[in-house]
C-alpha cells in the first residue's frame, strides 16, 4: 500500500490506543467515586480471614493510603505492564479468572457475529429479489428482530430445541450445538440493524444508472449483486458491524445466563455484586479494547473497499486531462 | 424448397428494419406514459428521439433495452429486434441479446460506472461477452477498444477507478464498452448532455465514426433538435409520449409540419441569433423615455460592472490553482454581457467574487461606481442589494419547505425594506412581474413546474430592485420551449427595469441570443472579448473557434446524410 495509507493506519492506531487508555482512566475514576471504599470493605471482611499483614501488602500493593491521582497512575503503569491484579474475592490473578473465562464468550460472540452477518445477507438479499409479496415480509423481519428481547428468544429456543426437540441439553451449555443456539440468541437482535443498513444500501445501489449499465451489459441479477452491488453496499455495513460488536459484548452477559455457560458475562456478574474493582476494571478495559480495535479494524477496511475515501485532505484525484 | 421461401420472406422483411417498434404504450401504474409510439430503425441507419422533459423519450428506450423497473412499468406493443419480439421474450433468452445485440450508452457518465471497482474490472464483464474465455486476450482486446474511442494510455485507464478520469473520458470509456461486443443496435440516452460543449462535438464526432465503420445501427434519444438533426438520419418528435411528427431529418428540421415541431425548432438557439435582439433594439428607446425604474433613478449610465484584473489562487494539495487570473470585464447599464467558458474556466469563481462570496487576492472589483475591495462586511452587503443572482439550477435554489411568497419576499426581510404590508405587496408585483399568477404565493416549490420555479428565482432577484442581475446558466436545466419563455422574460425585465445582466453561460448560441458583449474564459483568463456579434463573425482565438464549431447546426446535409438518402433513393 501507499505511504498515504500507512500514515493514516499508524495516525489511526495511535488513536486507538489514547482512546483504550481514556477508557481505562474513565472507568478508574468512576469506580473510586462510587460510594463506600470497595477495596478496604472487602479486605476488612471477617470471612476473608487476611491477616493484618496481608491487608497492609494489599493496601500498599493498590496505594490505598494515597491519594486517588497516585492510584490511578499506579493502576495504569501496572495496566501498561499487563499487570492486571488479583482478585479480591478468590485472590486469583485476575488476568487468569479473564483468561479462563474469556474463550467461551469469544466463542460466542465471535459465532454470533458471523450468524449475524449470514442473517443481515440473506434478508437483504431476500428483500431484494424475492417477489413483491415476499419481500415485503423479508423487509418486516428486521423489525421484529429488534422488538423482541433477547432473553424472550432465549428462552424460547431452549424451550423448543432443547426440550422439546432435544437438539442439546442445558446441562451441557458448552457442547457445539449448545454454543449455536446460544449464538443465535445473540445474532438475531443483532442482525436486525445490520440488515436494516444492507436493504437499505442495496436499494440505493440497485437504482444508481452503472447498475442499469451493468444490466444492460448482460448480467445476470445474481453476478450483479456479487459483483457490483455487494462492495458499495457493504461500506456502511463494515461502520454497522464495528458498532454491533458494542451490543454483542453487552447482549452475551445475559445470554450467557439464560443457557448457563461461564464466561465473561458471568464473571462481570459475580465482580459488580462483590465489588471486586480490579476485576471490574479489567473486564471493562478489555470490552474497550476488543471494541476499539474493531472499529480500527472497520477504519482500515473502509480505504481498501472503496478508493474514493480520501486518506488525508491534500490528496488530490490525480485527473488525467481529457 | 418451402422452408427456405419462408425464410426469405422473414428475413427481406428484417433486412429494411433493425429495430421495429409498433403501437408501444407503456403505463407506470395507471399512468400511460407512453401512448401507441411506432418507429423503426433500418440496420446502419440512425434514428434519433427528440423531445422534453416528460416526453417519454427515455421511458422508450429502457422499455426497448427491458429496463424499465420490475413490477412498476409496463409496456404493451411491439419492440421487435432483427424480428425477435424482445418485449415478449422471457428474461433468460432476451439476456443473451443484451450487450452482444443491443448496446446502451447512459447519459451521465460520471453515475454509469461502479465507482468502487476498476474500468478494467467492468470493462472485463463486456470482453466476456464475446465469448473470449481468456482474461489476457480479453485485456488486449480492451485496450485496443480503449484506444480506438481515442484515450491515451488505455493500460492507465485500464487501471484506474472511475472517479480519477474526466467525464469525457469516462463517456469514452462507457462508449468504448457498449462497441466492444459489436452490437447491432446502440441506444444513446443524451450521450452528451452532461459535458462541456467542445468535448460533446469530439465525443458525437467519435461515436459517428466508429458506427460507420463498425456498421451498427443507432437509436439516438435527446433533448436538442439541433444535435437530432445533425447526427441522426431520421426524427420522431415526442410530446407527453406520443409521437407528433416523424421523418427524415432534414425534412423534419427544415420544414416541421405540426406546430409543435414548429415551436421546437424555433426555440433552437442556434437557429434564431437574433430572436431577442430585435425586440431589444426596438424597445430600448420607450425605457429612455423614463419611468421610475431603479435604472433611470441613477444619473449617469456609465459602467454597471467594473472587474478590473481580479486574480483568486486555490491551493489544494500544495498545488496552487490559479481560478482566476487577471481576468477584467466591464458591462454597461442596462446591458448583457456574457462570461462564456467550459467546466474549470473560472467562470463560476469570477461571479462569487463578484457577488463578494469569495475575496480576491488581487485586482479590483467596482459595482455602480463603489469599489468593494477593502470594505467592511456591512458595506458590501449594502453593495450586494444592487447585485442579485439567479442560480442554475431551480430544482434545488429553493427552500423546499418554505412557500413561495416566503421565499420571495426573504430578501426584503433580510434588508429590513418597508412595512410589512408594503412587503407583500411588492412581493405581488413582483411575482406578478415574472408572469405568475398571485395564488402561486401560497404554494411550494414542488408544486411547481421547472420554468415555474426559475421565474420564483427570478422574482426573488428582482424583489429588492436591484441594478444588476448574476444570471448564472438561467435556463441550462430547463427544457428548450421553457428556455424560450425565460429568456423573454428576461428581456422584457430588461427593457422595462433597465437592468445590467452579467450572463454566464457554457452555451455560445444562447450567448448570442441574449448578449451585448462576451468574454471568453478557459483555465482562469480571458481569451478573447468583444462585441457578440464580432466573436460570432470574427472569432480570433482558436478555443473561440472550436467553441463556435461545437454549436450543432444542421443547415446543410452532411456528407453521410446525403450519401445515405442517395442510396436510399436508388434502392
Amino acid at each position: 500500500m501507499t505511504s498515504d495509507y500507512k500514515r493514516f493506519a499508524l495516525t489511526r492506531a495511535g488513536q486507538a490506543v489514547i482512546v483504550v487508555l481514556l477508557a481505562y482512566v474513565l472507568t478508574f475514576l468512576v469506580i473510586s467515586v462510587l460510594p463506600g471504599d470497595a477495596i478496604t470493605n472487602t479486605l476488612r471482611d471477617p470471612q476473608h480471614g487476611l491477616s493484618e499483614e496481608d491487608i497492609q501488602r494489599i493496601v500498599a500493593f493498590y496505594g490505598l493510603d494515597q491519594p486517588v491521582i497516585v492510584q490511578l497512575l499506579l493502576s495504569l503503569g501496572r495496566f501498561l505492564t499487563g499487570e492486571l491484579g488479583f482478585s479480591l474475592q478468590s485472590n486469583l490473578p485476575v488476568s487468569q479468572i479473564v483468561g479462563d473465562a474469556l474463550p467461551s464468550t469469544l466463542t460466542l460472540a465471535t459465532s454470533a457475529l458471523l450468524i449475524a452477518i449470514v442473517f443481515a445477507v440473506v434478508i437483504a438479499y431476500g428483500a431484494q429479489y424475492l417477489p413483491g409479496r415476499w419481500a415485503a415480509i423479508v423487509r418486516s423481519i428486521p423489525s421484529f428482530f429488534l422488538s423482541v428481547p433477547n432473553f424472550v428468544i432465549g428462552l424460547v429456543l431452549i424451550e423448543l430445541f432443547a426440550f422439546r426437540l432435544h437438539s442439546f441439553t442445558t446441562t451441557d451449555p458448552n457442547s457445539p450445538v449448545a454454543t449455536l443456539f446460544a449464538a443465535i440468541t445473540l445474532a438475531i437482535p443483532v442482525s436486525a440493524p445490520l440488515a436494516e443498513v444492507l436493504i437499505a444500501s442495496l436499494d440505493h445501489e440497485s437504482r444508481q444508472e452503472y447498475a442499469l449499465v451493468a444490466r444492460s451489459r448482460g448480467l445476470s441479477e445474481a453476478k450483479l449483486f456479487a459483483k457490483h452491488l455487494v462492495k458499495p453496499s457493504a461500506l456502511p455495513s463494515v461502520a454497522m458491524v464495528a458498532l454491533i460488536v458494542g451490543e454483542l459484548l453487552g447482549g452475551s452477559v445475559i445470554t450467557e445466563t439464560i443457557f448457563g455457560r461461564d464466561g465473561i458475562g458471568t464473571v462481570v456478574q459475580k465482580a459488580v455484586t462483590g465489588e471486586d474493582q480490579p476485576v471490574l476494571q479489567a473486564v471493562v478495559s478489555l470490552s474497550a479494547v476488543v471494541f476499539v480495535a474493531v472499529n480500527l479494524v472497520a477504519d482500515l477496511a473502509s480505504p481498501l473497499l472503496d478508493p474514493r475515501v480520501k486518506l488525508r485532505e491534500s490528496k488530490l484525484r490525480e485527473k488525467v486531462s481529457a | 424448397m418451402p422452408l427456405n421461401t419462408q425464410d426469405t420472406n422473414v428475413s427481406a422483411d428484417l433486412l429494411a428494419d433493425l429495430l421495429t417498434v409498433q403501437g408501444l404504450s407503456i403505463a407506470y401504474g395507471p399512468t400511460a406514459v407512453v401512448h401507441d409510439v411506432s418507429f423503426s430503425v433500418a440496420k446502419g441507419e440512425s434514428l434519433a428521439l427528440i423531445g422534453e422533459s416528460g416526453s417519454g423519450k427515455s421511458t422508450i428506450a429502457k422499455a426497448i433495452l427491458r429496463l424499465l423497473p420490475h413490477g412498476e412499468a409496463t409496456a404493451t406493443g411491439r419492440v421487435a429486434l432483427n424480428g425477435r419480439d424482445v418485449l415478449a421474450l422471457p428474461e433468460k433468452h432476451f439476456r443473451p441479446l443484451r450487450g452482444r445485440e443491443l448496446g446502451f450508452i447512459p447519459q451521465d457518465p460520471a453515475s454509469a460506472l461502479n465507482p468502487v471497482r476498476t474500468i478494467g474490472a467492468q470493462a472485463q464483464e463486456a470482453a466476456a461477452l464475446l465469448g473470449e474465455t481468456d482474461p489476457t486476450v480479453r485485456r488486449a482486446k480492451i485496450l485496443d477498444v480503449l484506444e480506438q474511442v481515442g484515450l491515451p494510455d488505455p493500460s492507465r485507464v485500464y487501471d484506474s477507478y472511475p472517479h480519477q478520469l474526466s467525464g469525457g473520458m469516462l463517456q469514452r470509456v462507457l462508449i468504448a464498452l457498449t462497441v466492444l461486443p459489436r452490437p447491432a443496435l446502440i441506444v444513446a440516452d443524451e450521450p452528451t448532455s452532461a459535458l462541456d460543449v467542445t468535448v460533446q462535438k469530439l465525443i458525437l464526432d467519435m461515436l459517428t465514426e466508429l458506427r460507420r465503420e463498425l456498421d451498427i445501427s443507432l437509436l439516438l434519444i435527446t433533448h436538442d433538435l439541433a444535435i437530432a438533426a445533425e447526427r441522426a438520419d431520421s426524427l420522431v418528435v415526442l410530446k407527453d409520449g406520443s409521437v407528433q411528427e416523424s421523418g427524415p431529418s432534414l425534412e423534419v428540421f427544415a420544414s416541421p409540419t405540426t406546430d409543435y415541431a414548429r415551436s421546437l425548432q424555433a426555440d433552437v438557439p442556434a437557429l434564431h441569433p437574433d430572436r431577442y435582439r430585435n425586440q431589444r433594439i426596438t424597445l430600448t428607446p420607450a425605457h429612455d423615455g423614463g419611468s421610475r425604474t431603479p435604472a433611470s433613478s441613477a444619473p449617469d449610465a456609465g459602467l454597471q460592472i467594473d472587474v478590473r484584473g481580479v486574480t483568486k489562487r486555490f491551493s489544494a494539495g500544495g498545488k496552487d490553482v490559479l481560478a482566476c487570473d487577471g481576468v477584467s470585464f466591464s458591462v454597461e447599464r442596462g446591458r448583457t454581457h456574457a462570461l462564456v467558458g467550459e467546466s474549470g474556466s473560472g467562470k463560476t469563481t469570477a461571479v462569487r467574487l463578484l457577488l463578494g462570496l469569495e475575496q480576491p487576492d488581487g485586482g479590483d472589483i467596482t459595482v455602480a461606481g463603489q469599489s468593494t475591495s477593502g470594505r467592511s462586511r456591512a458595506d458590501v452587503r449594502e453593495i450586494r442589494r444592487h447585485l442579485q443572482l439567479v442560480y442554475q439550477n431551480p430544482f434545488t435554489s429553493l427552500d423546499p419547505t418554505w412557500r413561495v411568497g416566503r421565499i420571495v419576499r426573504e430578501p426584503l426581510d433580510q434588508f429590513g425594506v418597508g412595512t410589512k404590508a408594503g412587503r407583500a405587496q411588492r412581493v405581488r408585483e413582483t411575482l406578478e412581474a415574472v408572469g405568475l399568477p398571485s395564488e402561486v404565493a401560497s404554494r411550494r416549490p414542488a408544486h411547481l413546474s421547472g420554468g415555474q420555479r426559475q421565474r420564483v428565482a427570478i422574482a426573488r432577484a428582482l424583489v429588492v430592485r436591484p441594478d444588476v442581475v448574476v444570471l448564472d446558466e438561467p435556463t441550462s436545466a430547463l427544457d428548450v420551449s421553457v428556455q424560450a419563455g425565460i429568456l423573454e422574460l428576461l428581456s422584457k425585465l430588461q427593457r422595462e427595469l433597465g437592468l445590467t445582466y452579467l450572463f454566464v453561460s457554457h452555451d455560445l448560441a444562447l450567448v448570442r441570443q441574449v448578449a451585448d458583449s462576451v468574454s471568453v474564459l478557459r483555465r482562469g483568463h480571458v481569451v478573447e472579448d468583444g462585441p457578440v456579434e464580432e466573436i460570432f463573425h470574427r472569432p480570433q482565438h482558436p478555443y473561440t473557434r472550436a467553441l463556435l464549431g461545437a454549436i450543432p447546426l444542421a443547415t446543410a446535409p452532411t456528407e453521410e446524410q446525403t450519401s445515405k438518402q442517395l442510396a436510399k433513393a436508388t434502392a
